[in-house]
């Protein structure tokens, strides 16, 4: 159990984030919002702006800061701020004010008069839901609508009529946003070299790419620098509105530019969760076999259609042993800002609807839930022949119901007192996914190495992770490894996204370790060197032969050099044509409903995980306990209102409800560790996002335990449990 | 915000003498001014005058400037009154803000605090966004066409129904009046929130002795446990004797535009057992008159779940 390396600078606040860079002749800007959710702007006036004590530019599409199209290797292309007059969304960027200090920059920005020819808003995801289309394209370009059927059947609504125990509802979930605790910031610096620019983000070279594209400077020009980043989610995979105007700003007024987005722009000038609807219908036999299942998805989309959240596809397209199966997905454009990949995007929500209904057959059935979840445990993904490389999901259960004490649950929850006591389970699964990554491997003559990646840590651990990695691939003590991340000049890291970097990042770790170490093999036995044509080998740090042996260090600095590095690169490859991959996990969940007043509070939480090896615990269980509070979150706070005119109604944390420490019990995360090394040397799997998966429909199927009433939306407030 | 004058005038006389906004723990304040929504000329820095002290010893008497956890912490301070308050904001916020700030604070409503959308209060005239827009949070009691929403403050609840009094003192001199009295129902003028006159300054807030007050309690229920407005709350003090109620005292807050005494209830309570068919039929009566909005059509019944609630935690207390 390592502690976070990173954990003192954080806490004694000398980690400096993207913001926290502050330049000689730095200059503030500040972004200016739309107050429509459809139309065009036909003017802004800014005199008052100009004049505003401070101010030395005013940006707007009629007073442009040119920036061409944005794109990335990964993400294709990226939106752009302040390019086109017409608006989209509430709280669209459409100007920034710059000017000496924050403030200035702040009360001008106030004073801009807009005028638009405003359009009728599109905004109701419900009212759109019938004339739902058919989006774009779906992750690893799945098709919309798929069907696996069992020979002769000959359509999923023949084999649910066939099926004896059918349960048939539709789950919402609601808008959210990731928020994180670091908004979205920028400080650009240009010189003779090109663009300096230090902004939290998930993936610096990706970044560095967008931002080479728009400003149309080569890739070498641009470097992005983030080696903190206060939490991102997916909402920072990608150079935000105030990265790209720090750049161009900073580049037309030949000073530093830092741009830092309130909180409330952090809402609507970055992108979201789409809110879903989802109709489930299950079909089984009396002993709870799963005959059919169909799982009908729609998610909202901004105008730009450029997201889907994936919530059939990530979930029930592999999650049970079905013989039967449909699954489709639409998308309701409306003038929203657009949304994103948002931690477990797809298998959250998409988990919630289809662990709901899993609680919904078992009390169909009269069965206990977790006896139902087993009988349809699976090998492989329906219709598949790739089995799974490592599941052990039958034994997270069977921990997680032993340490839960779930032989003590009643099927119609018990009373403590003033209150009602419910316990929800649900399966979690998360795919086992990885990047191609490489990492640049250093043993320095001072008897220490570097590990560095352009890879980001934003707050996962993956910076301890990487120095554990890389001290037990070059076998010395981890205080003796410095790892690096974030810094566009180091080699590309991957990305922090889809619970990927550790078994990217870590497994080119181990190669570059492998290429390392033979080359301070050569290096030894090279001509002249004190190791000259001897066989040597390698341990601890040390080479030795002929009971002889060396550290790195010293070889190094008897041989003149200062240091010596190689790189390795890792990408998945031909296991994916042998296995399937996915982490797996059971989450158990206690509440209690106040009989009179019904607030929902949880009470006990725990997660039991199979996600291959562990790489560091003590990060690890912070990861999952961070995304079971996720779960509780969604399942009881977060959720924007949409208004008709497209604003969003509580876009702030006063408004936008996450938990306190108050509605968060002790949580308890237990693993079972079996590597997967079919999955890659390094056999561990994501821990990132799991921990969200299936806590919100834990909590709704405790809430039904607890009180009989089955609520298919989330969040879930008082007044749904308020039944007379 | 706009940029304004600070002065910290020293004495109360010197602080009557300017004119200004006058700035306390500026939890609300300051709060409003970065929104643009107040946007006061000149801030008058109350934190050095003299508006000190907790005397319990013949009733309570509060300092406007004693802070919300100083008070609450006080060992003879009725729990209804600690309890509100300790319910109220956050430790951090409680250290700072004070007892005649809480009672000023303005409204949550969403529309009040963003300059960019129609909101009586803030703008007269310019219309109420929220008789359409999101009023979940809103109030069904005392309310107008022209403006739905609650008066925030909890502590303010438990005073109310403490009959508290609170003293005010302007250059022309100083007077007493009744809490309930002093908060005014919206109308037609919402902007209006009471009857504070320009330029007076709470010294004062004053709490009648009522021994059987340490029988009392505060439930506030909330979207979460902690740092979190009401959703509706209940202040209940009871003097129960021979499990006879007889007498009793009970407002509400979070569903009212201002602190909303249950006189009703509190009749209807006199001289019954003290039992919870007794406290369920006071409590039927509870949301009478009320007129729920379009997201709020289930705070009449949370309203009388929750007056019950406090009726049975208060008849324990
Ligand atoms: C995030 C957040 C959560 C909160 N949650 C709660 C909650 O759950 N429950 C609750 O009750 N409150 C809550 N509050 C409100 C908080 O209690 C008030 O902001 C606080 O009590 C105000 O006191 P202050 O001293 O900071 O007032 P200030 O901000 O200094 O002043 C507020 C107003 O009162 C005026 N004023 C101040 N003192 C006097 C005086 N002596 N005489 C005349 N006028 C005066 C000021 O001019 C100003 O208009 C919350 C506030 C925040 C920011
Ligand atoms: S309820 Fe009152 S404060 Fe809110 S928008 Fe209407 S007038 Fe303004």
């Amino acid at each position: 159990m390592t502690s976070r390396i990173d954990g003192p600078l954080k806490v004694t606040g000398q980690a400096k984030y993207g913001a926290d860079n502050l330049f000689p002749d730095t200059l503030h800007g500040y972004i200016v919002l739309s107050t429509v959710a459809n139309g065009e702007i036909t003017a802004m006036d800014v005199t008052a702006a100009k004049s505003a004590p401070g101010v030395v530019g005013v940006y707007t599409p009629f007073d442009v800061l040119k920036l061409d199209k944005a794109v990335s290797s990964v993400f294709g292309e990226t939106w752009v701020p302040l390019q086109t007059k017409e608006v989209a969304y509430y709280g669209q960027p459409i100007g920034v004010v710059v000017a000496e200090t924050y403030e200035q920059a702040r009360d001008a920005a106030m004073t801009v008069e807009v005028t638009y020819d405003e359009k009728p808003a599109v905004t109701s995801f419900t009212d759109g839901l019938a004339t739902a289309e058919e989006p774009p394209e779906i992750r690893g370009g799945a098709p919309n609508e798929m069907s696996v059927l069992a020979d002769g059947v000959e359509s999923i609504e023949d084999a649910l009529a066939a099926s004896p125990v059918v349960v048939d509802n539709t789950y919402f979930t609601a808008t959210q946003h990731h928020t994180p605790m670091e908004p979205h910031s920028a400080v650009a610096r240009w010189d003779a070299a090109g663009l300096t620019i230090y902004s939290g983000n998930q993936a610096a070279h990706l970044q560095a790419e967008e931002l080479s594209t728009a400003l149309g400077v080569d890739r070498s020009q641009v470097r992005c620098i983030n080696p903190f980043v206060g939490g991102a989610f997916g909402g920072k995979a990608r150079t935000s509105a105030a990265g790209f105007l720090a750049a161009a700003a900073a580049r037309a007024l030949d000073r530093p530019v830092k741009v830092v987005m309130s909180r409330e722009q952090v809402f609507t000038a970055t992108a979201g969760r789409a809110a879903t609807a989802q109709r489930i219908a299950l079909g089984a036999d009396k002993d709870g076999k799963l005959i059919a299942l169909r799982h009908d998805s729609v998610s909202s989309t901004g105008m730009d259609r450029s997201f889907v959240e994936p919530t059939s596809h990530g979930t029930s397209r592999e999650w049970y042993a079905t013989k039967n199966l449909h699954i489709s997905q639409k998308m309701v454009p409306l003038n929203i800002p657009p949304v994103t990949y948002m931690r477990a995007p797809g298998e959250a929500p998409g988990s919630f609807a289809l662990e709901s209904a899993m609680d919904e057959l078992a009390i169909a059935l009269n069965m206990d839930p977790i006896e139902l979840r087993l009988r349809n445990n699976s090998t492989a993904p329906p219709g598949k022949d790739l089995l799974w490389s490592s599941k052990h999901l039958d034994e997270c259960y069977q921990i997680g119901a032993m340490r839960f004490g779930w032989a003590n649950r009643s099927p119609h929850g018990h009373e403590d007192g003033d209150w009602l006591v419910g316990m929800g389970t649900a399966t979690a699964m998360f795919p086992g996914l990885r990047f191609p990554a490489t990492v640049r491997a250093t043993f320095k003559a001072d008897d220490t190495a570097e590990v560095g990646t352009g890879g980001a840590d934003p707050g996962t651990g993956l910076l301890t992770v990487l120095a554990l990695v890389g001290a037990e691939s070059l076998d010395i003590a981890p205080d003796r490894v410095t790892p690096v991340l974030g810094d566009s000049a180091l080699p590309p890291g991957g990305l922090s996204g889809g619970s990927t970097a550790t078994a990217s990042a870590g497994s080119a770790t181990m190669v570059a370790a492998v290429e390392l170490i033979d080359q301070l093999v050569k290096l030894a036995t090279s001509a002249g060197a004190p190791f000259e044509g001897l066989e040597v080998t390698y341990e601890g740090g040390r080479v030795l032969a002929d009971g002889r042996s060396m550290t790195f260090g010293e070889l190094l600095r008897a041989t003149g050099r200062t240091e010596l590095t190689a790189t390795g690169s890792s990408a998945p490859g031909e296991e994916l044509t042998k296995h399937s991959f996915s982490s797996f996990g059971a989450q158990f969940v206690e509440v209690k409903v106040h009989k009179l007043t019904r607030e929902a509070r949880v009470t006990r939480m725990l997660g039991v995980f199979d996600a291959g090896r562990i790489i560091n615990e003590k990060t690890a269980r912070s990861q999952l306990s961070g995304g079971m509070i996720w779960g509780v979150s969604a399942a009881l706070h977060e959720g924007i209102e949409i208004e008709p005119s497209g604003r969003f109604a509580n876009a702030d944390l006063a408004g936008y409800l996450v938990p306190v420490n108050a509605d968060i019990p002790d949580i308890g995360v237990h693993f079972v560790q079996y590597p997967d090394t079919l999955h890659s040397d390094l056999g561990a799997k994501g821990v990132g996002e799991i921990g969200v998966v299936g806590v919100a429909a834990a909590v709704a199927n405790a809430i039904h335990n607890a009180t009989g009433i089955r609520v298919r939306h989330i969040p879930i407030r008082i007044e749904d449990l308020l039944d007379s | 915000m706009r940029p304004f004058e600070l002065t910290a005038p020293d004495s109360v006389e010197a602080a009557l003498s300017e004119q200004g906004t006058f700035l306390a723990g500026g939890t609300t304040l300051v709060d409003l001014m970065k929104l643009n929504v107040l946007t006061p000329q000149r801030v008058l820095d109350i934190n050095e005058l003299p508006l000190r002290g907790i005397d319990t010893s013949d009733g309570l008497r509060f300092g406007a400037l004693e802070r919300m956890n100083d008070i609450a912490h006080h060992p003879g301070v009725y729990p209804v009154i600690s309890s509100a308050l300790l319910q109220s904001a956050s430790q951090q916020l409680r250290n700072m803000a004070s007892i005649g700030g809480n009672l000023m604070q303005r409204t949550r409503c969403g529309y009040f605090r963003d300059v960019n959308t129609p909101c009586n209060k803030r703008k007269p005239g310019s219309g109420c966004s929220a008789i359409t827009g999101d009023n979940r949070m809103h109030a069904i009691l005392g309310t107008s066409d022209a403006c739905v929403a609650t008066h925030a403050s909890d502590v303010a609840v438990a005073l109310v129904a403490l009959d508290a009094q609170i003293t005010l003192a302007s250059s022309t001199g100083t007077r007493t009046v009744k809490l309930d009295g002093f908060y005014r129902v919206p109308g037609e003028t919402p902007e209006v929130e009471n009857d504070l006159r320009p330029g007076e300054l709470i010294t004062e807030v004053f709490v009648p002795k009522l021994d059987w007050a340490r029988h009392s309690t505060y439930v506030k229920v909330r979207d979460r446990q902690s740092y979190e407005f009401a959703l509706c709350s209940a202040a209940v003090a009871l003097d129960i004797q021979d499990g006879r109620i007889v007498d009793a005292r009970v407002a509400a807050g979070g569903v009212a535009t201002k602190p909303w005494r249950l006189a009703a209830v509190e009749d209807a309570l006199r001289g019954e057992p003290a039992t919870v068919r007794t406290f369920e039929q006071a409590a039927s009566i509870a949301a009478d008159g009320a007129k729920p909005l379009s997201a709020n059509a289930f705070k009449p019944s949370l309203l009388k779940r929750t007056v019950v609630r406090a009726l049975i935690e208060g008849s324990r207390a």
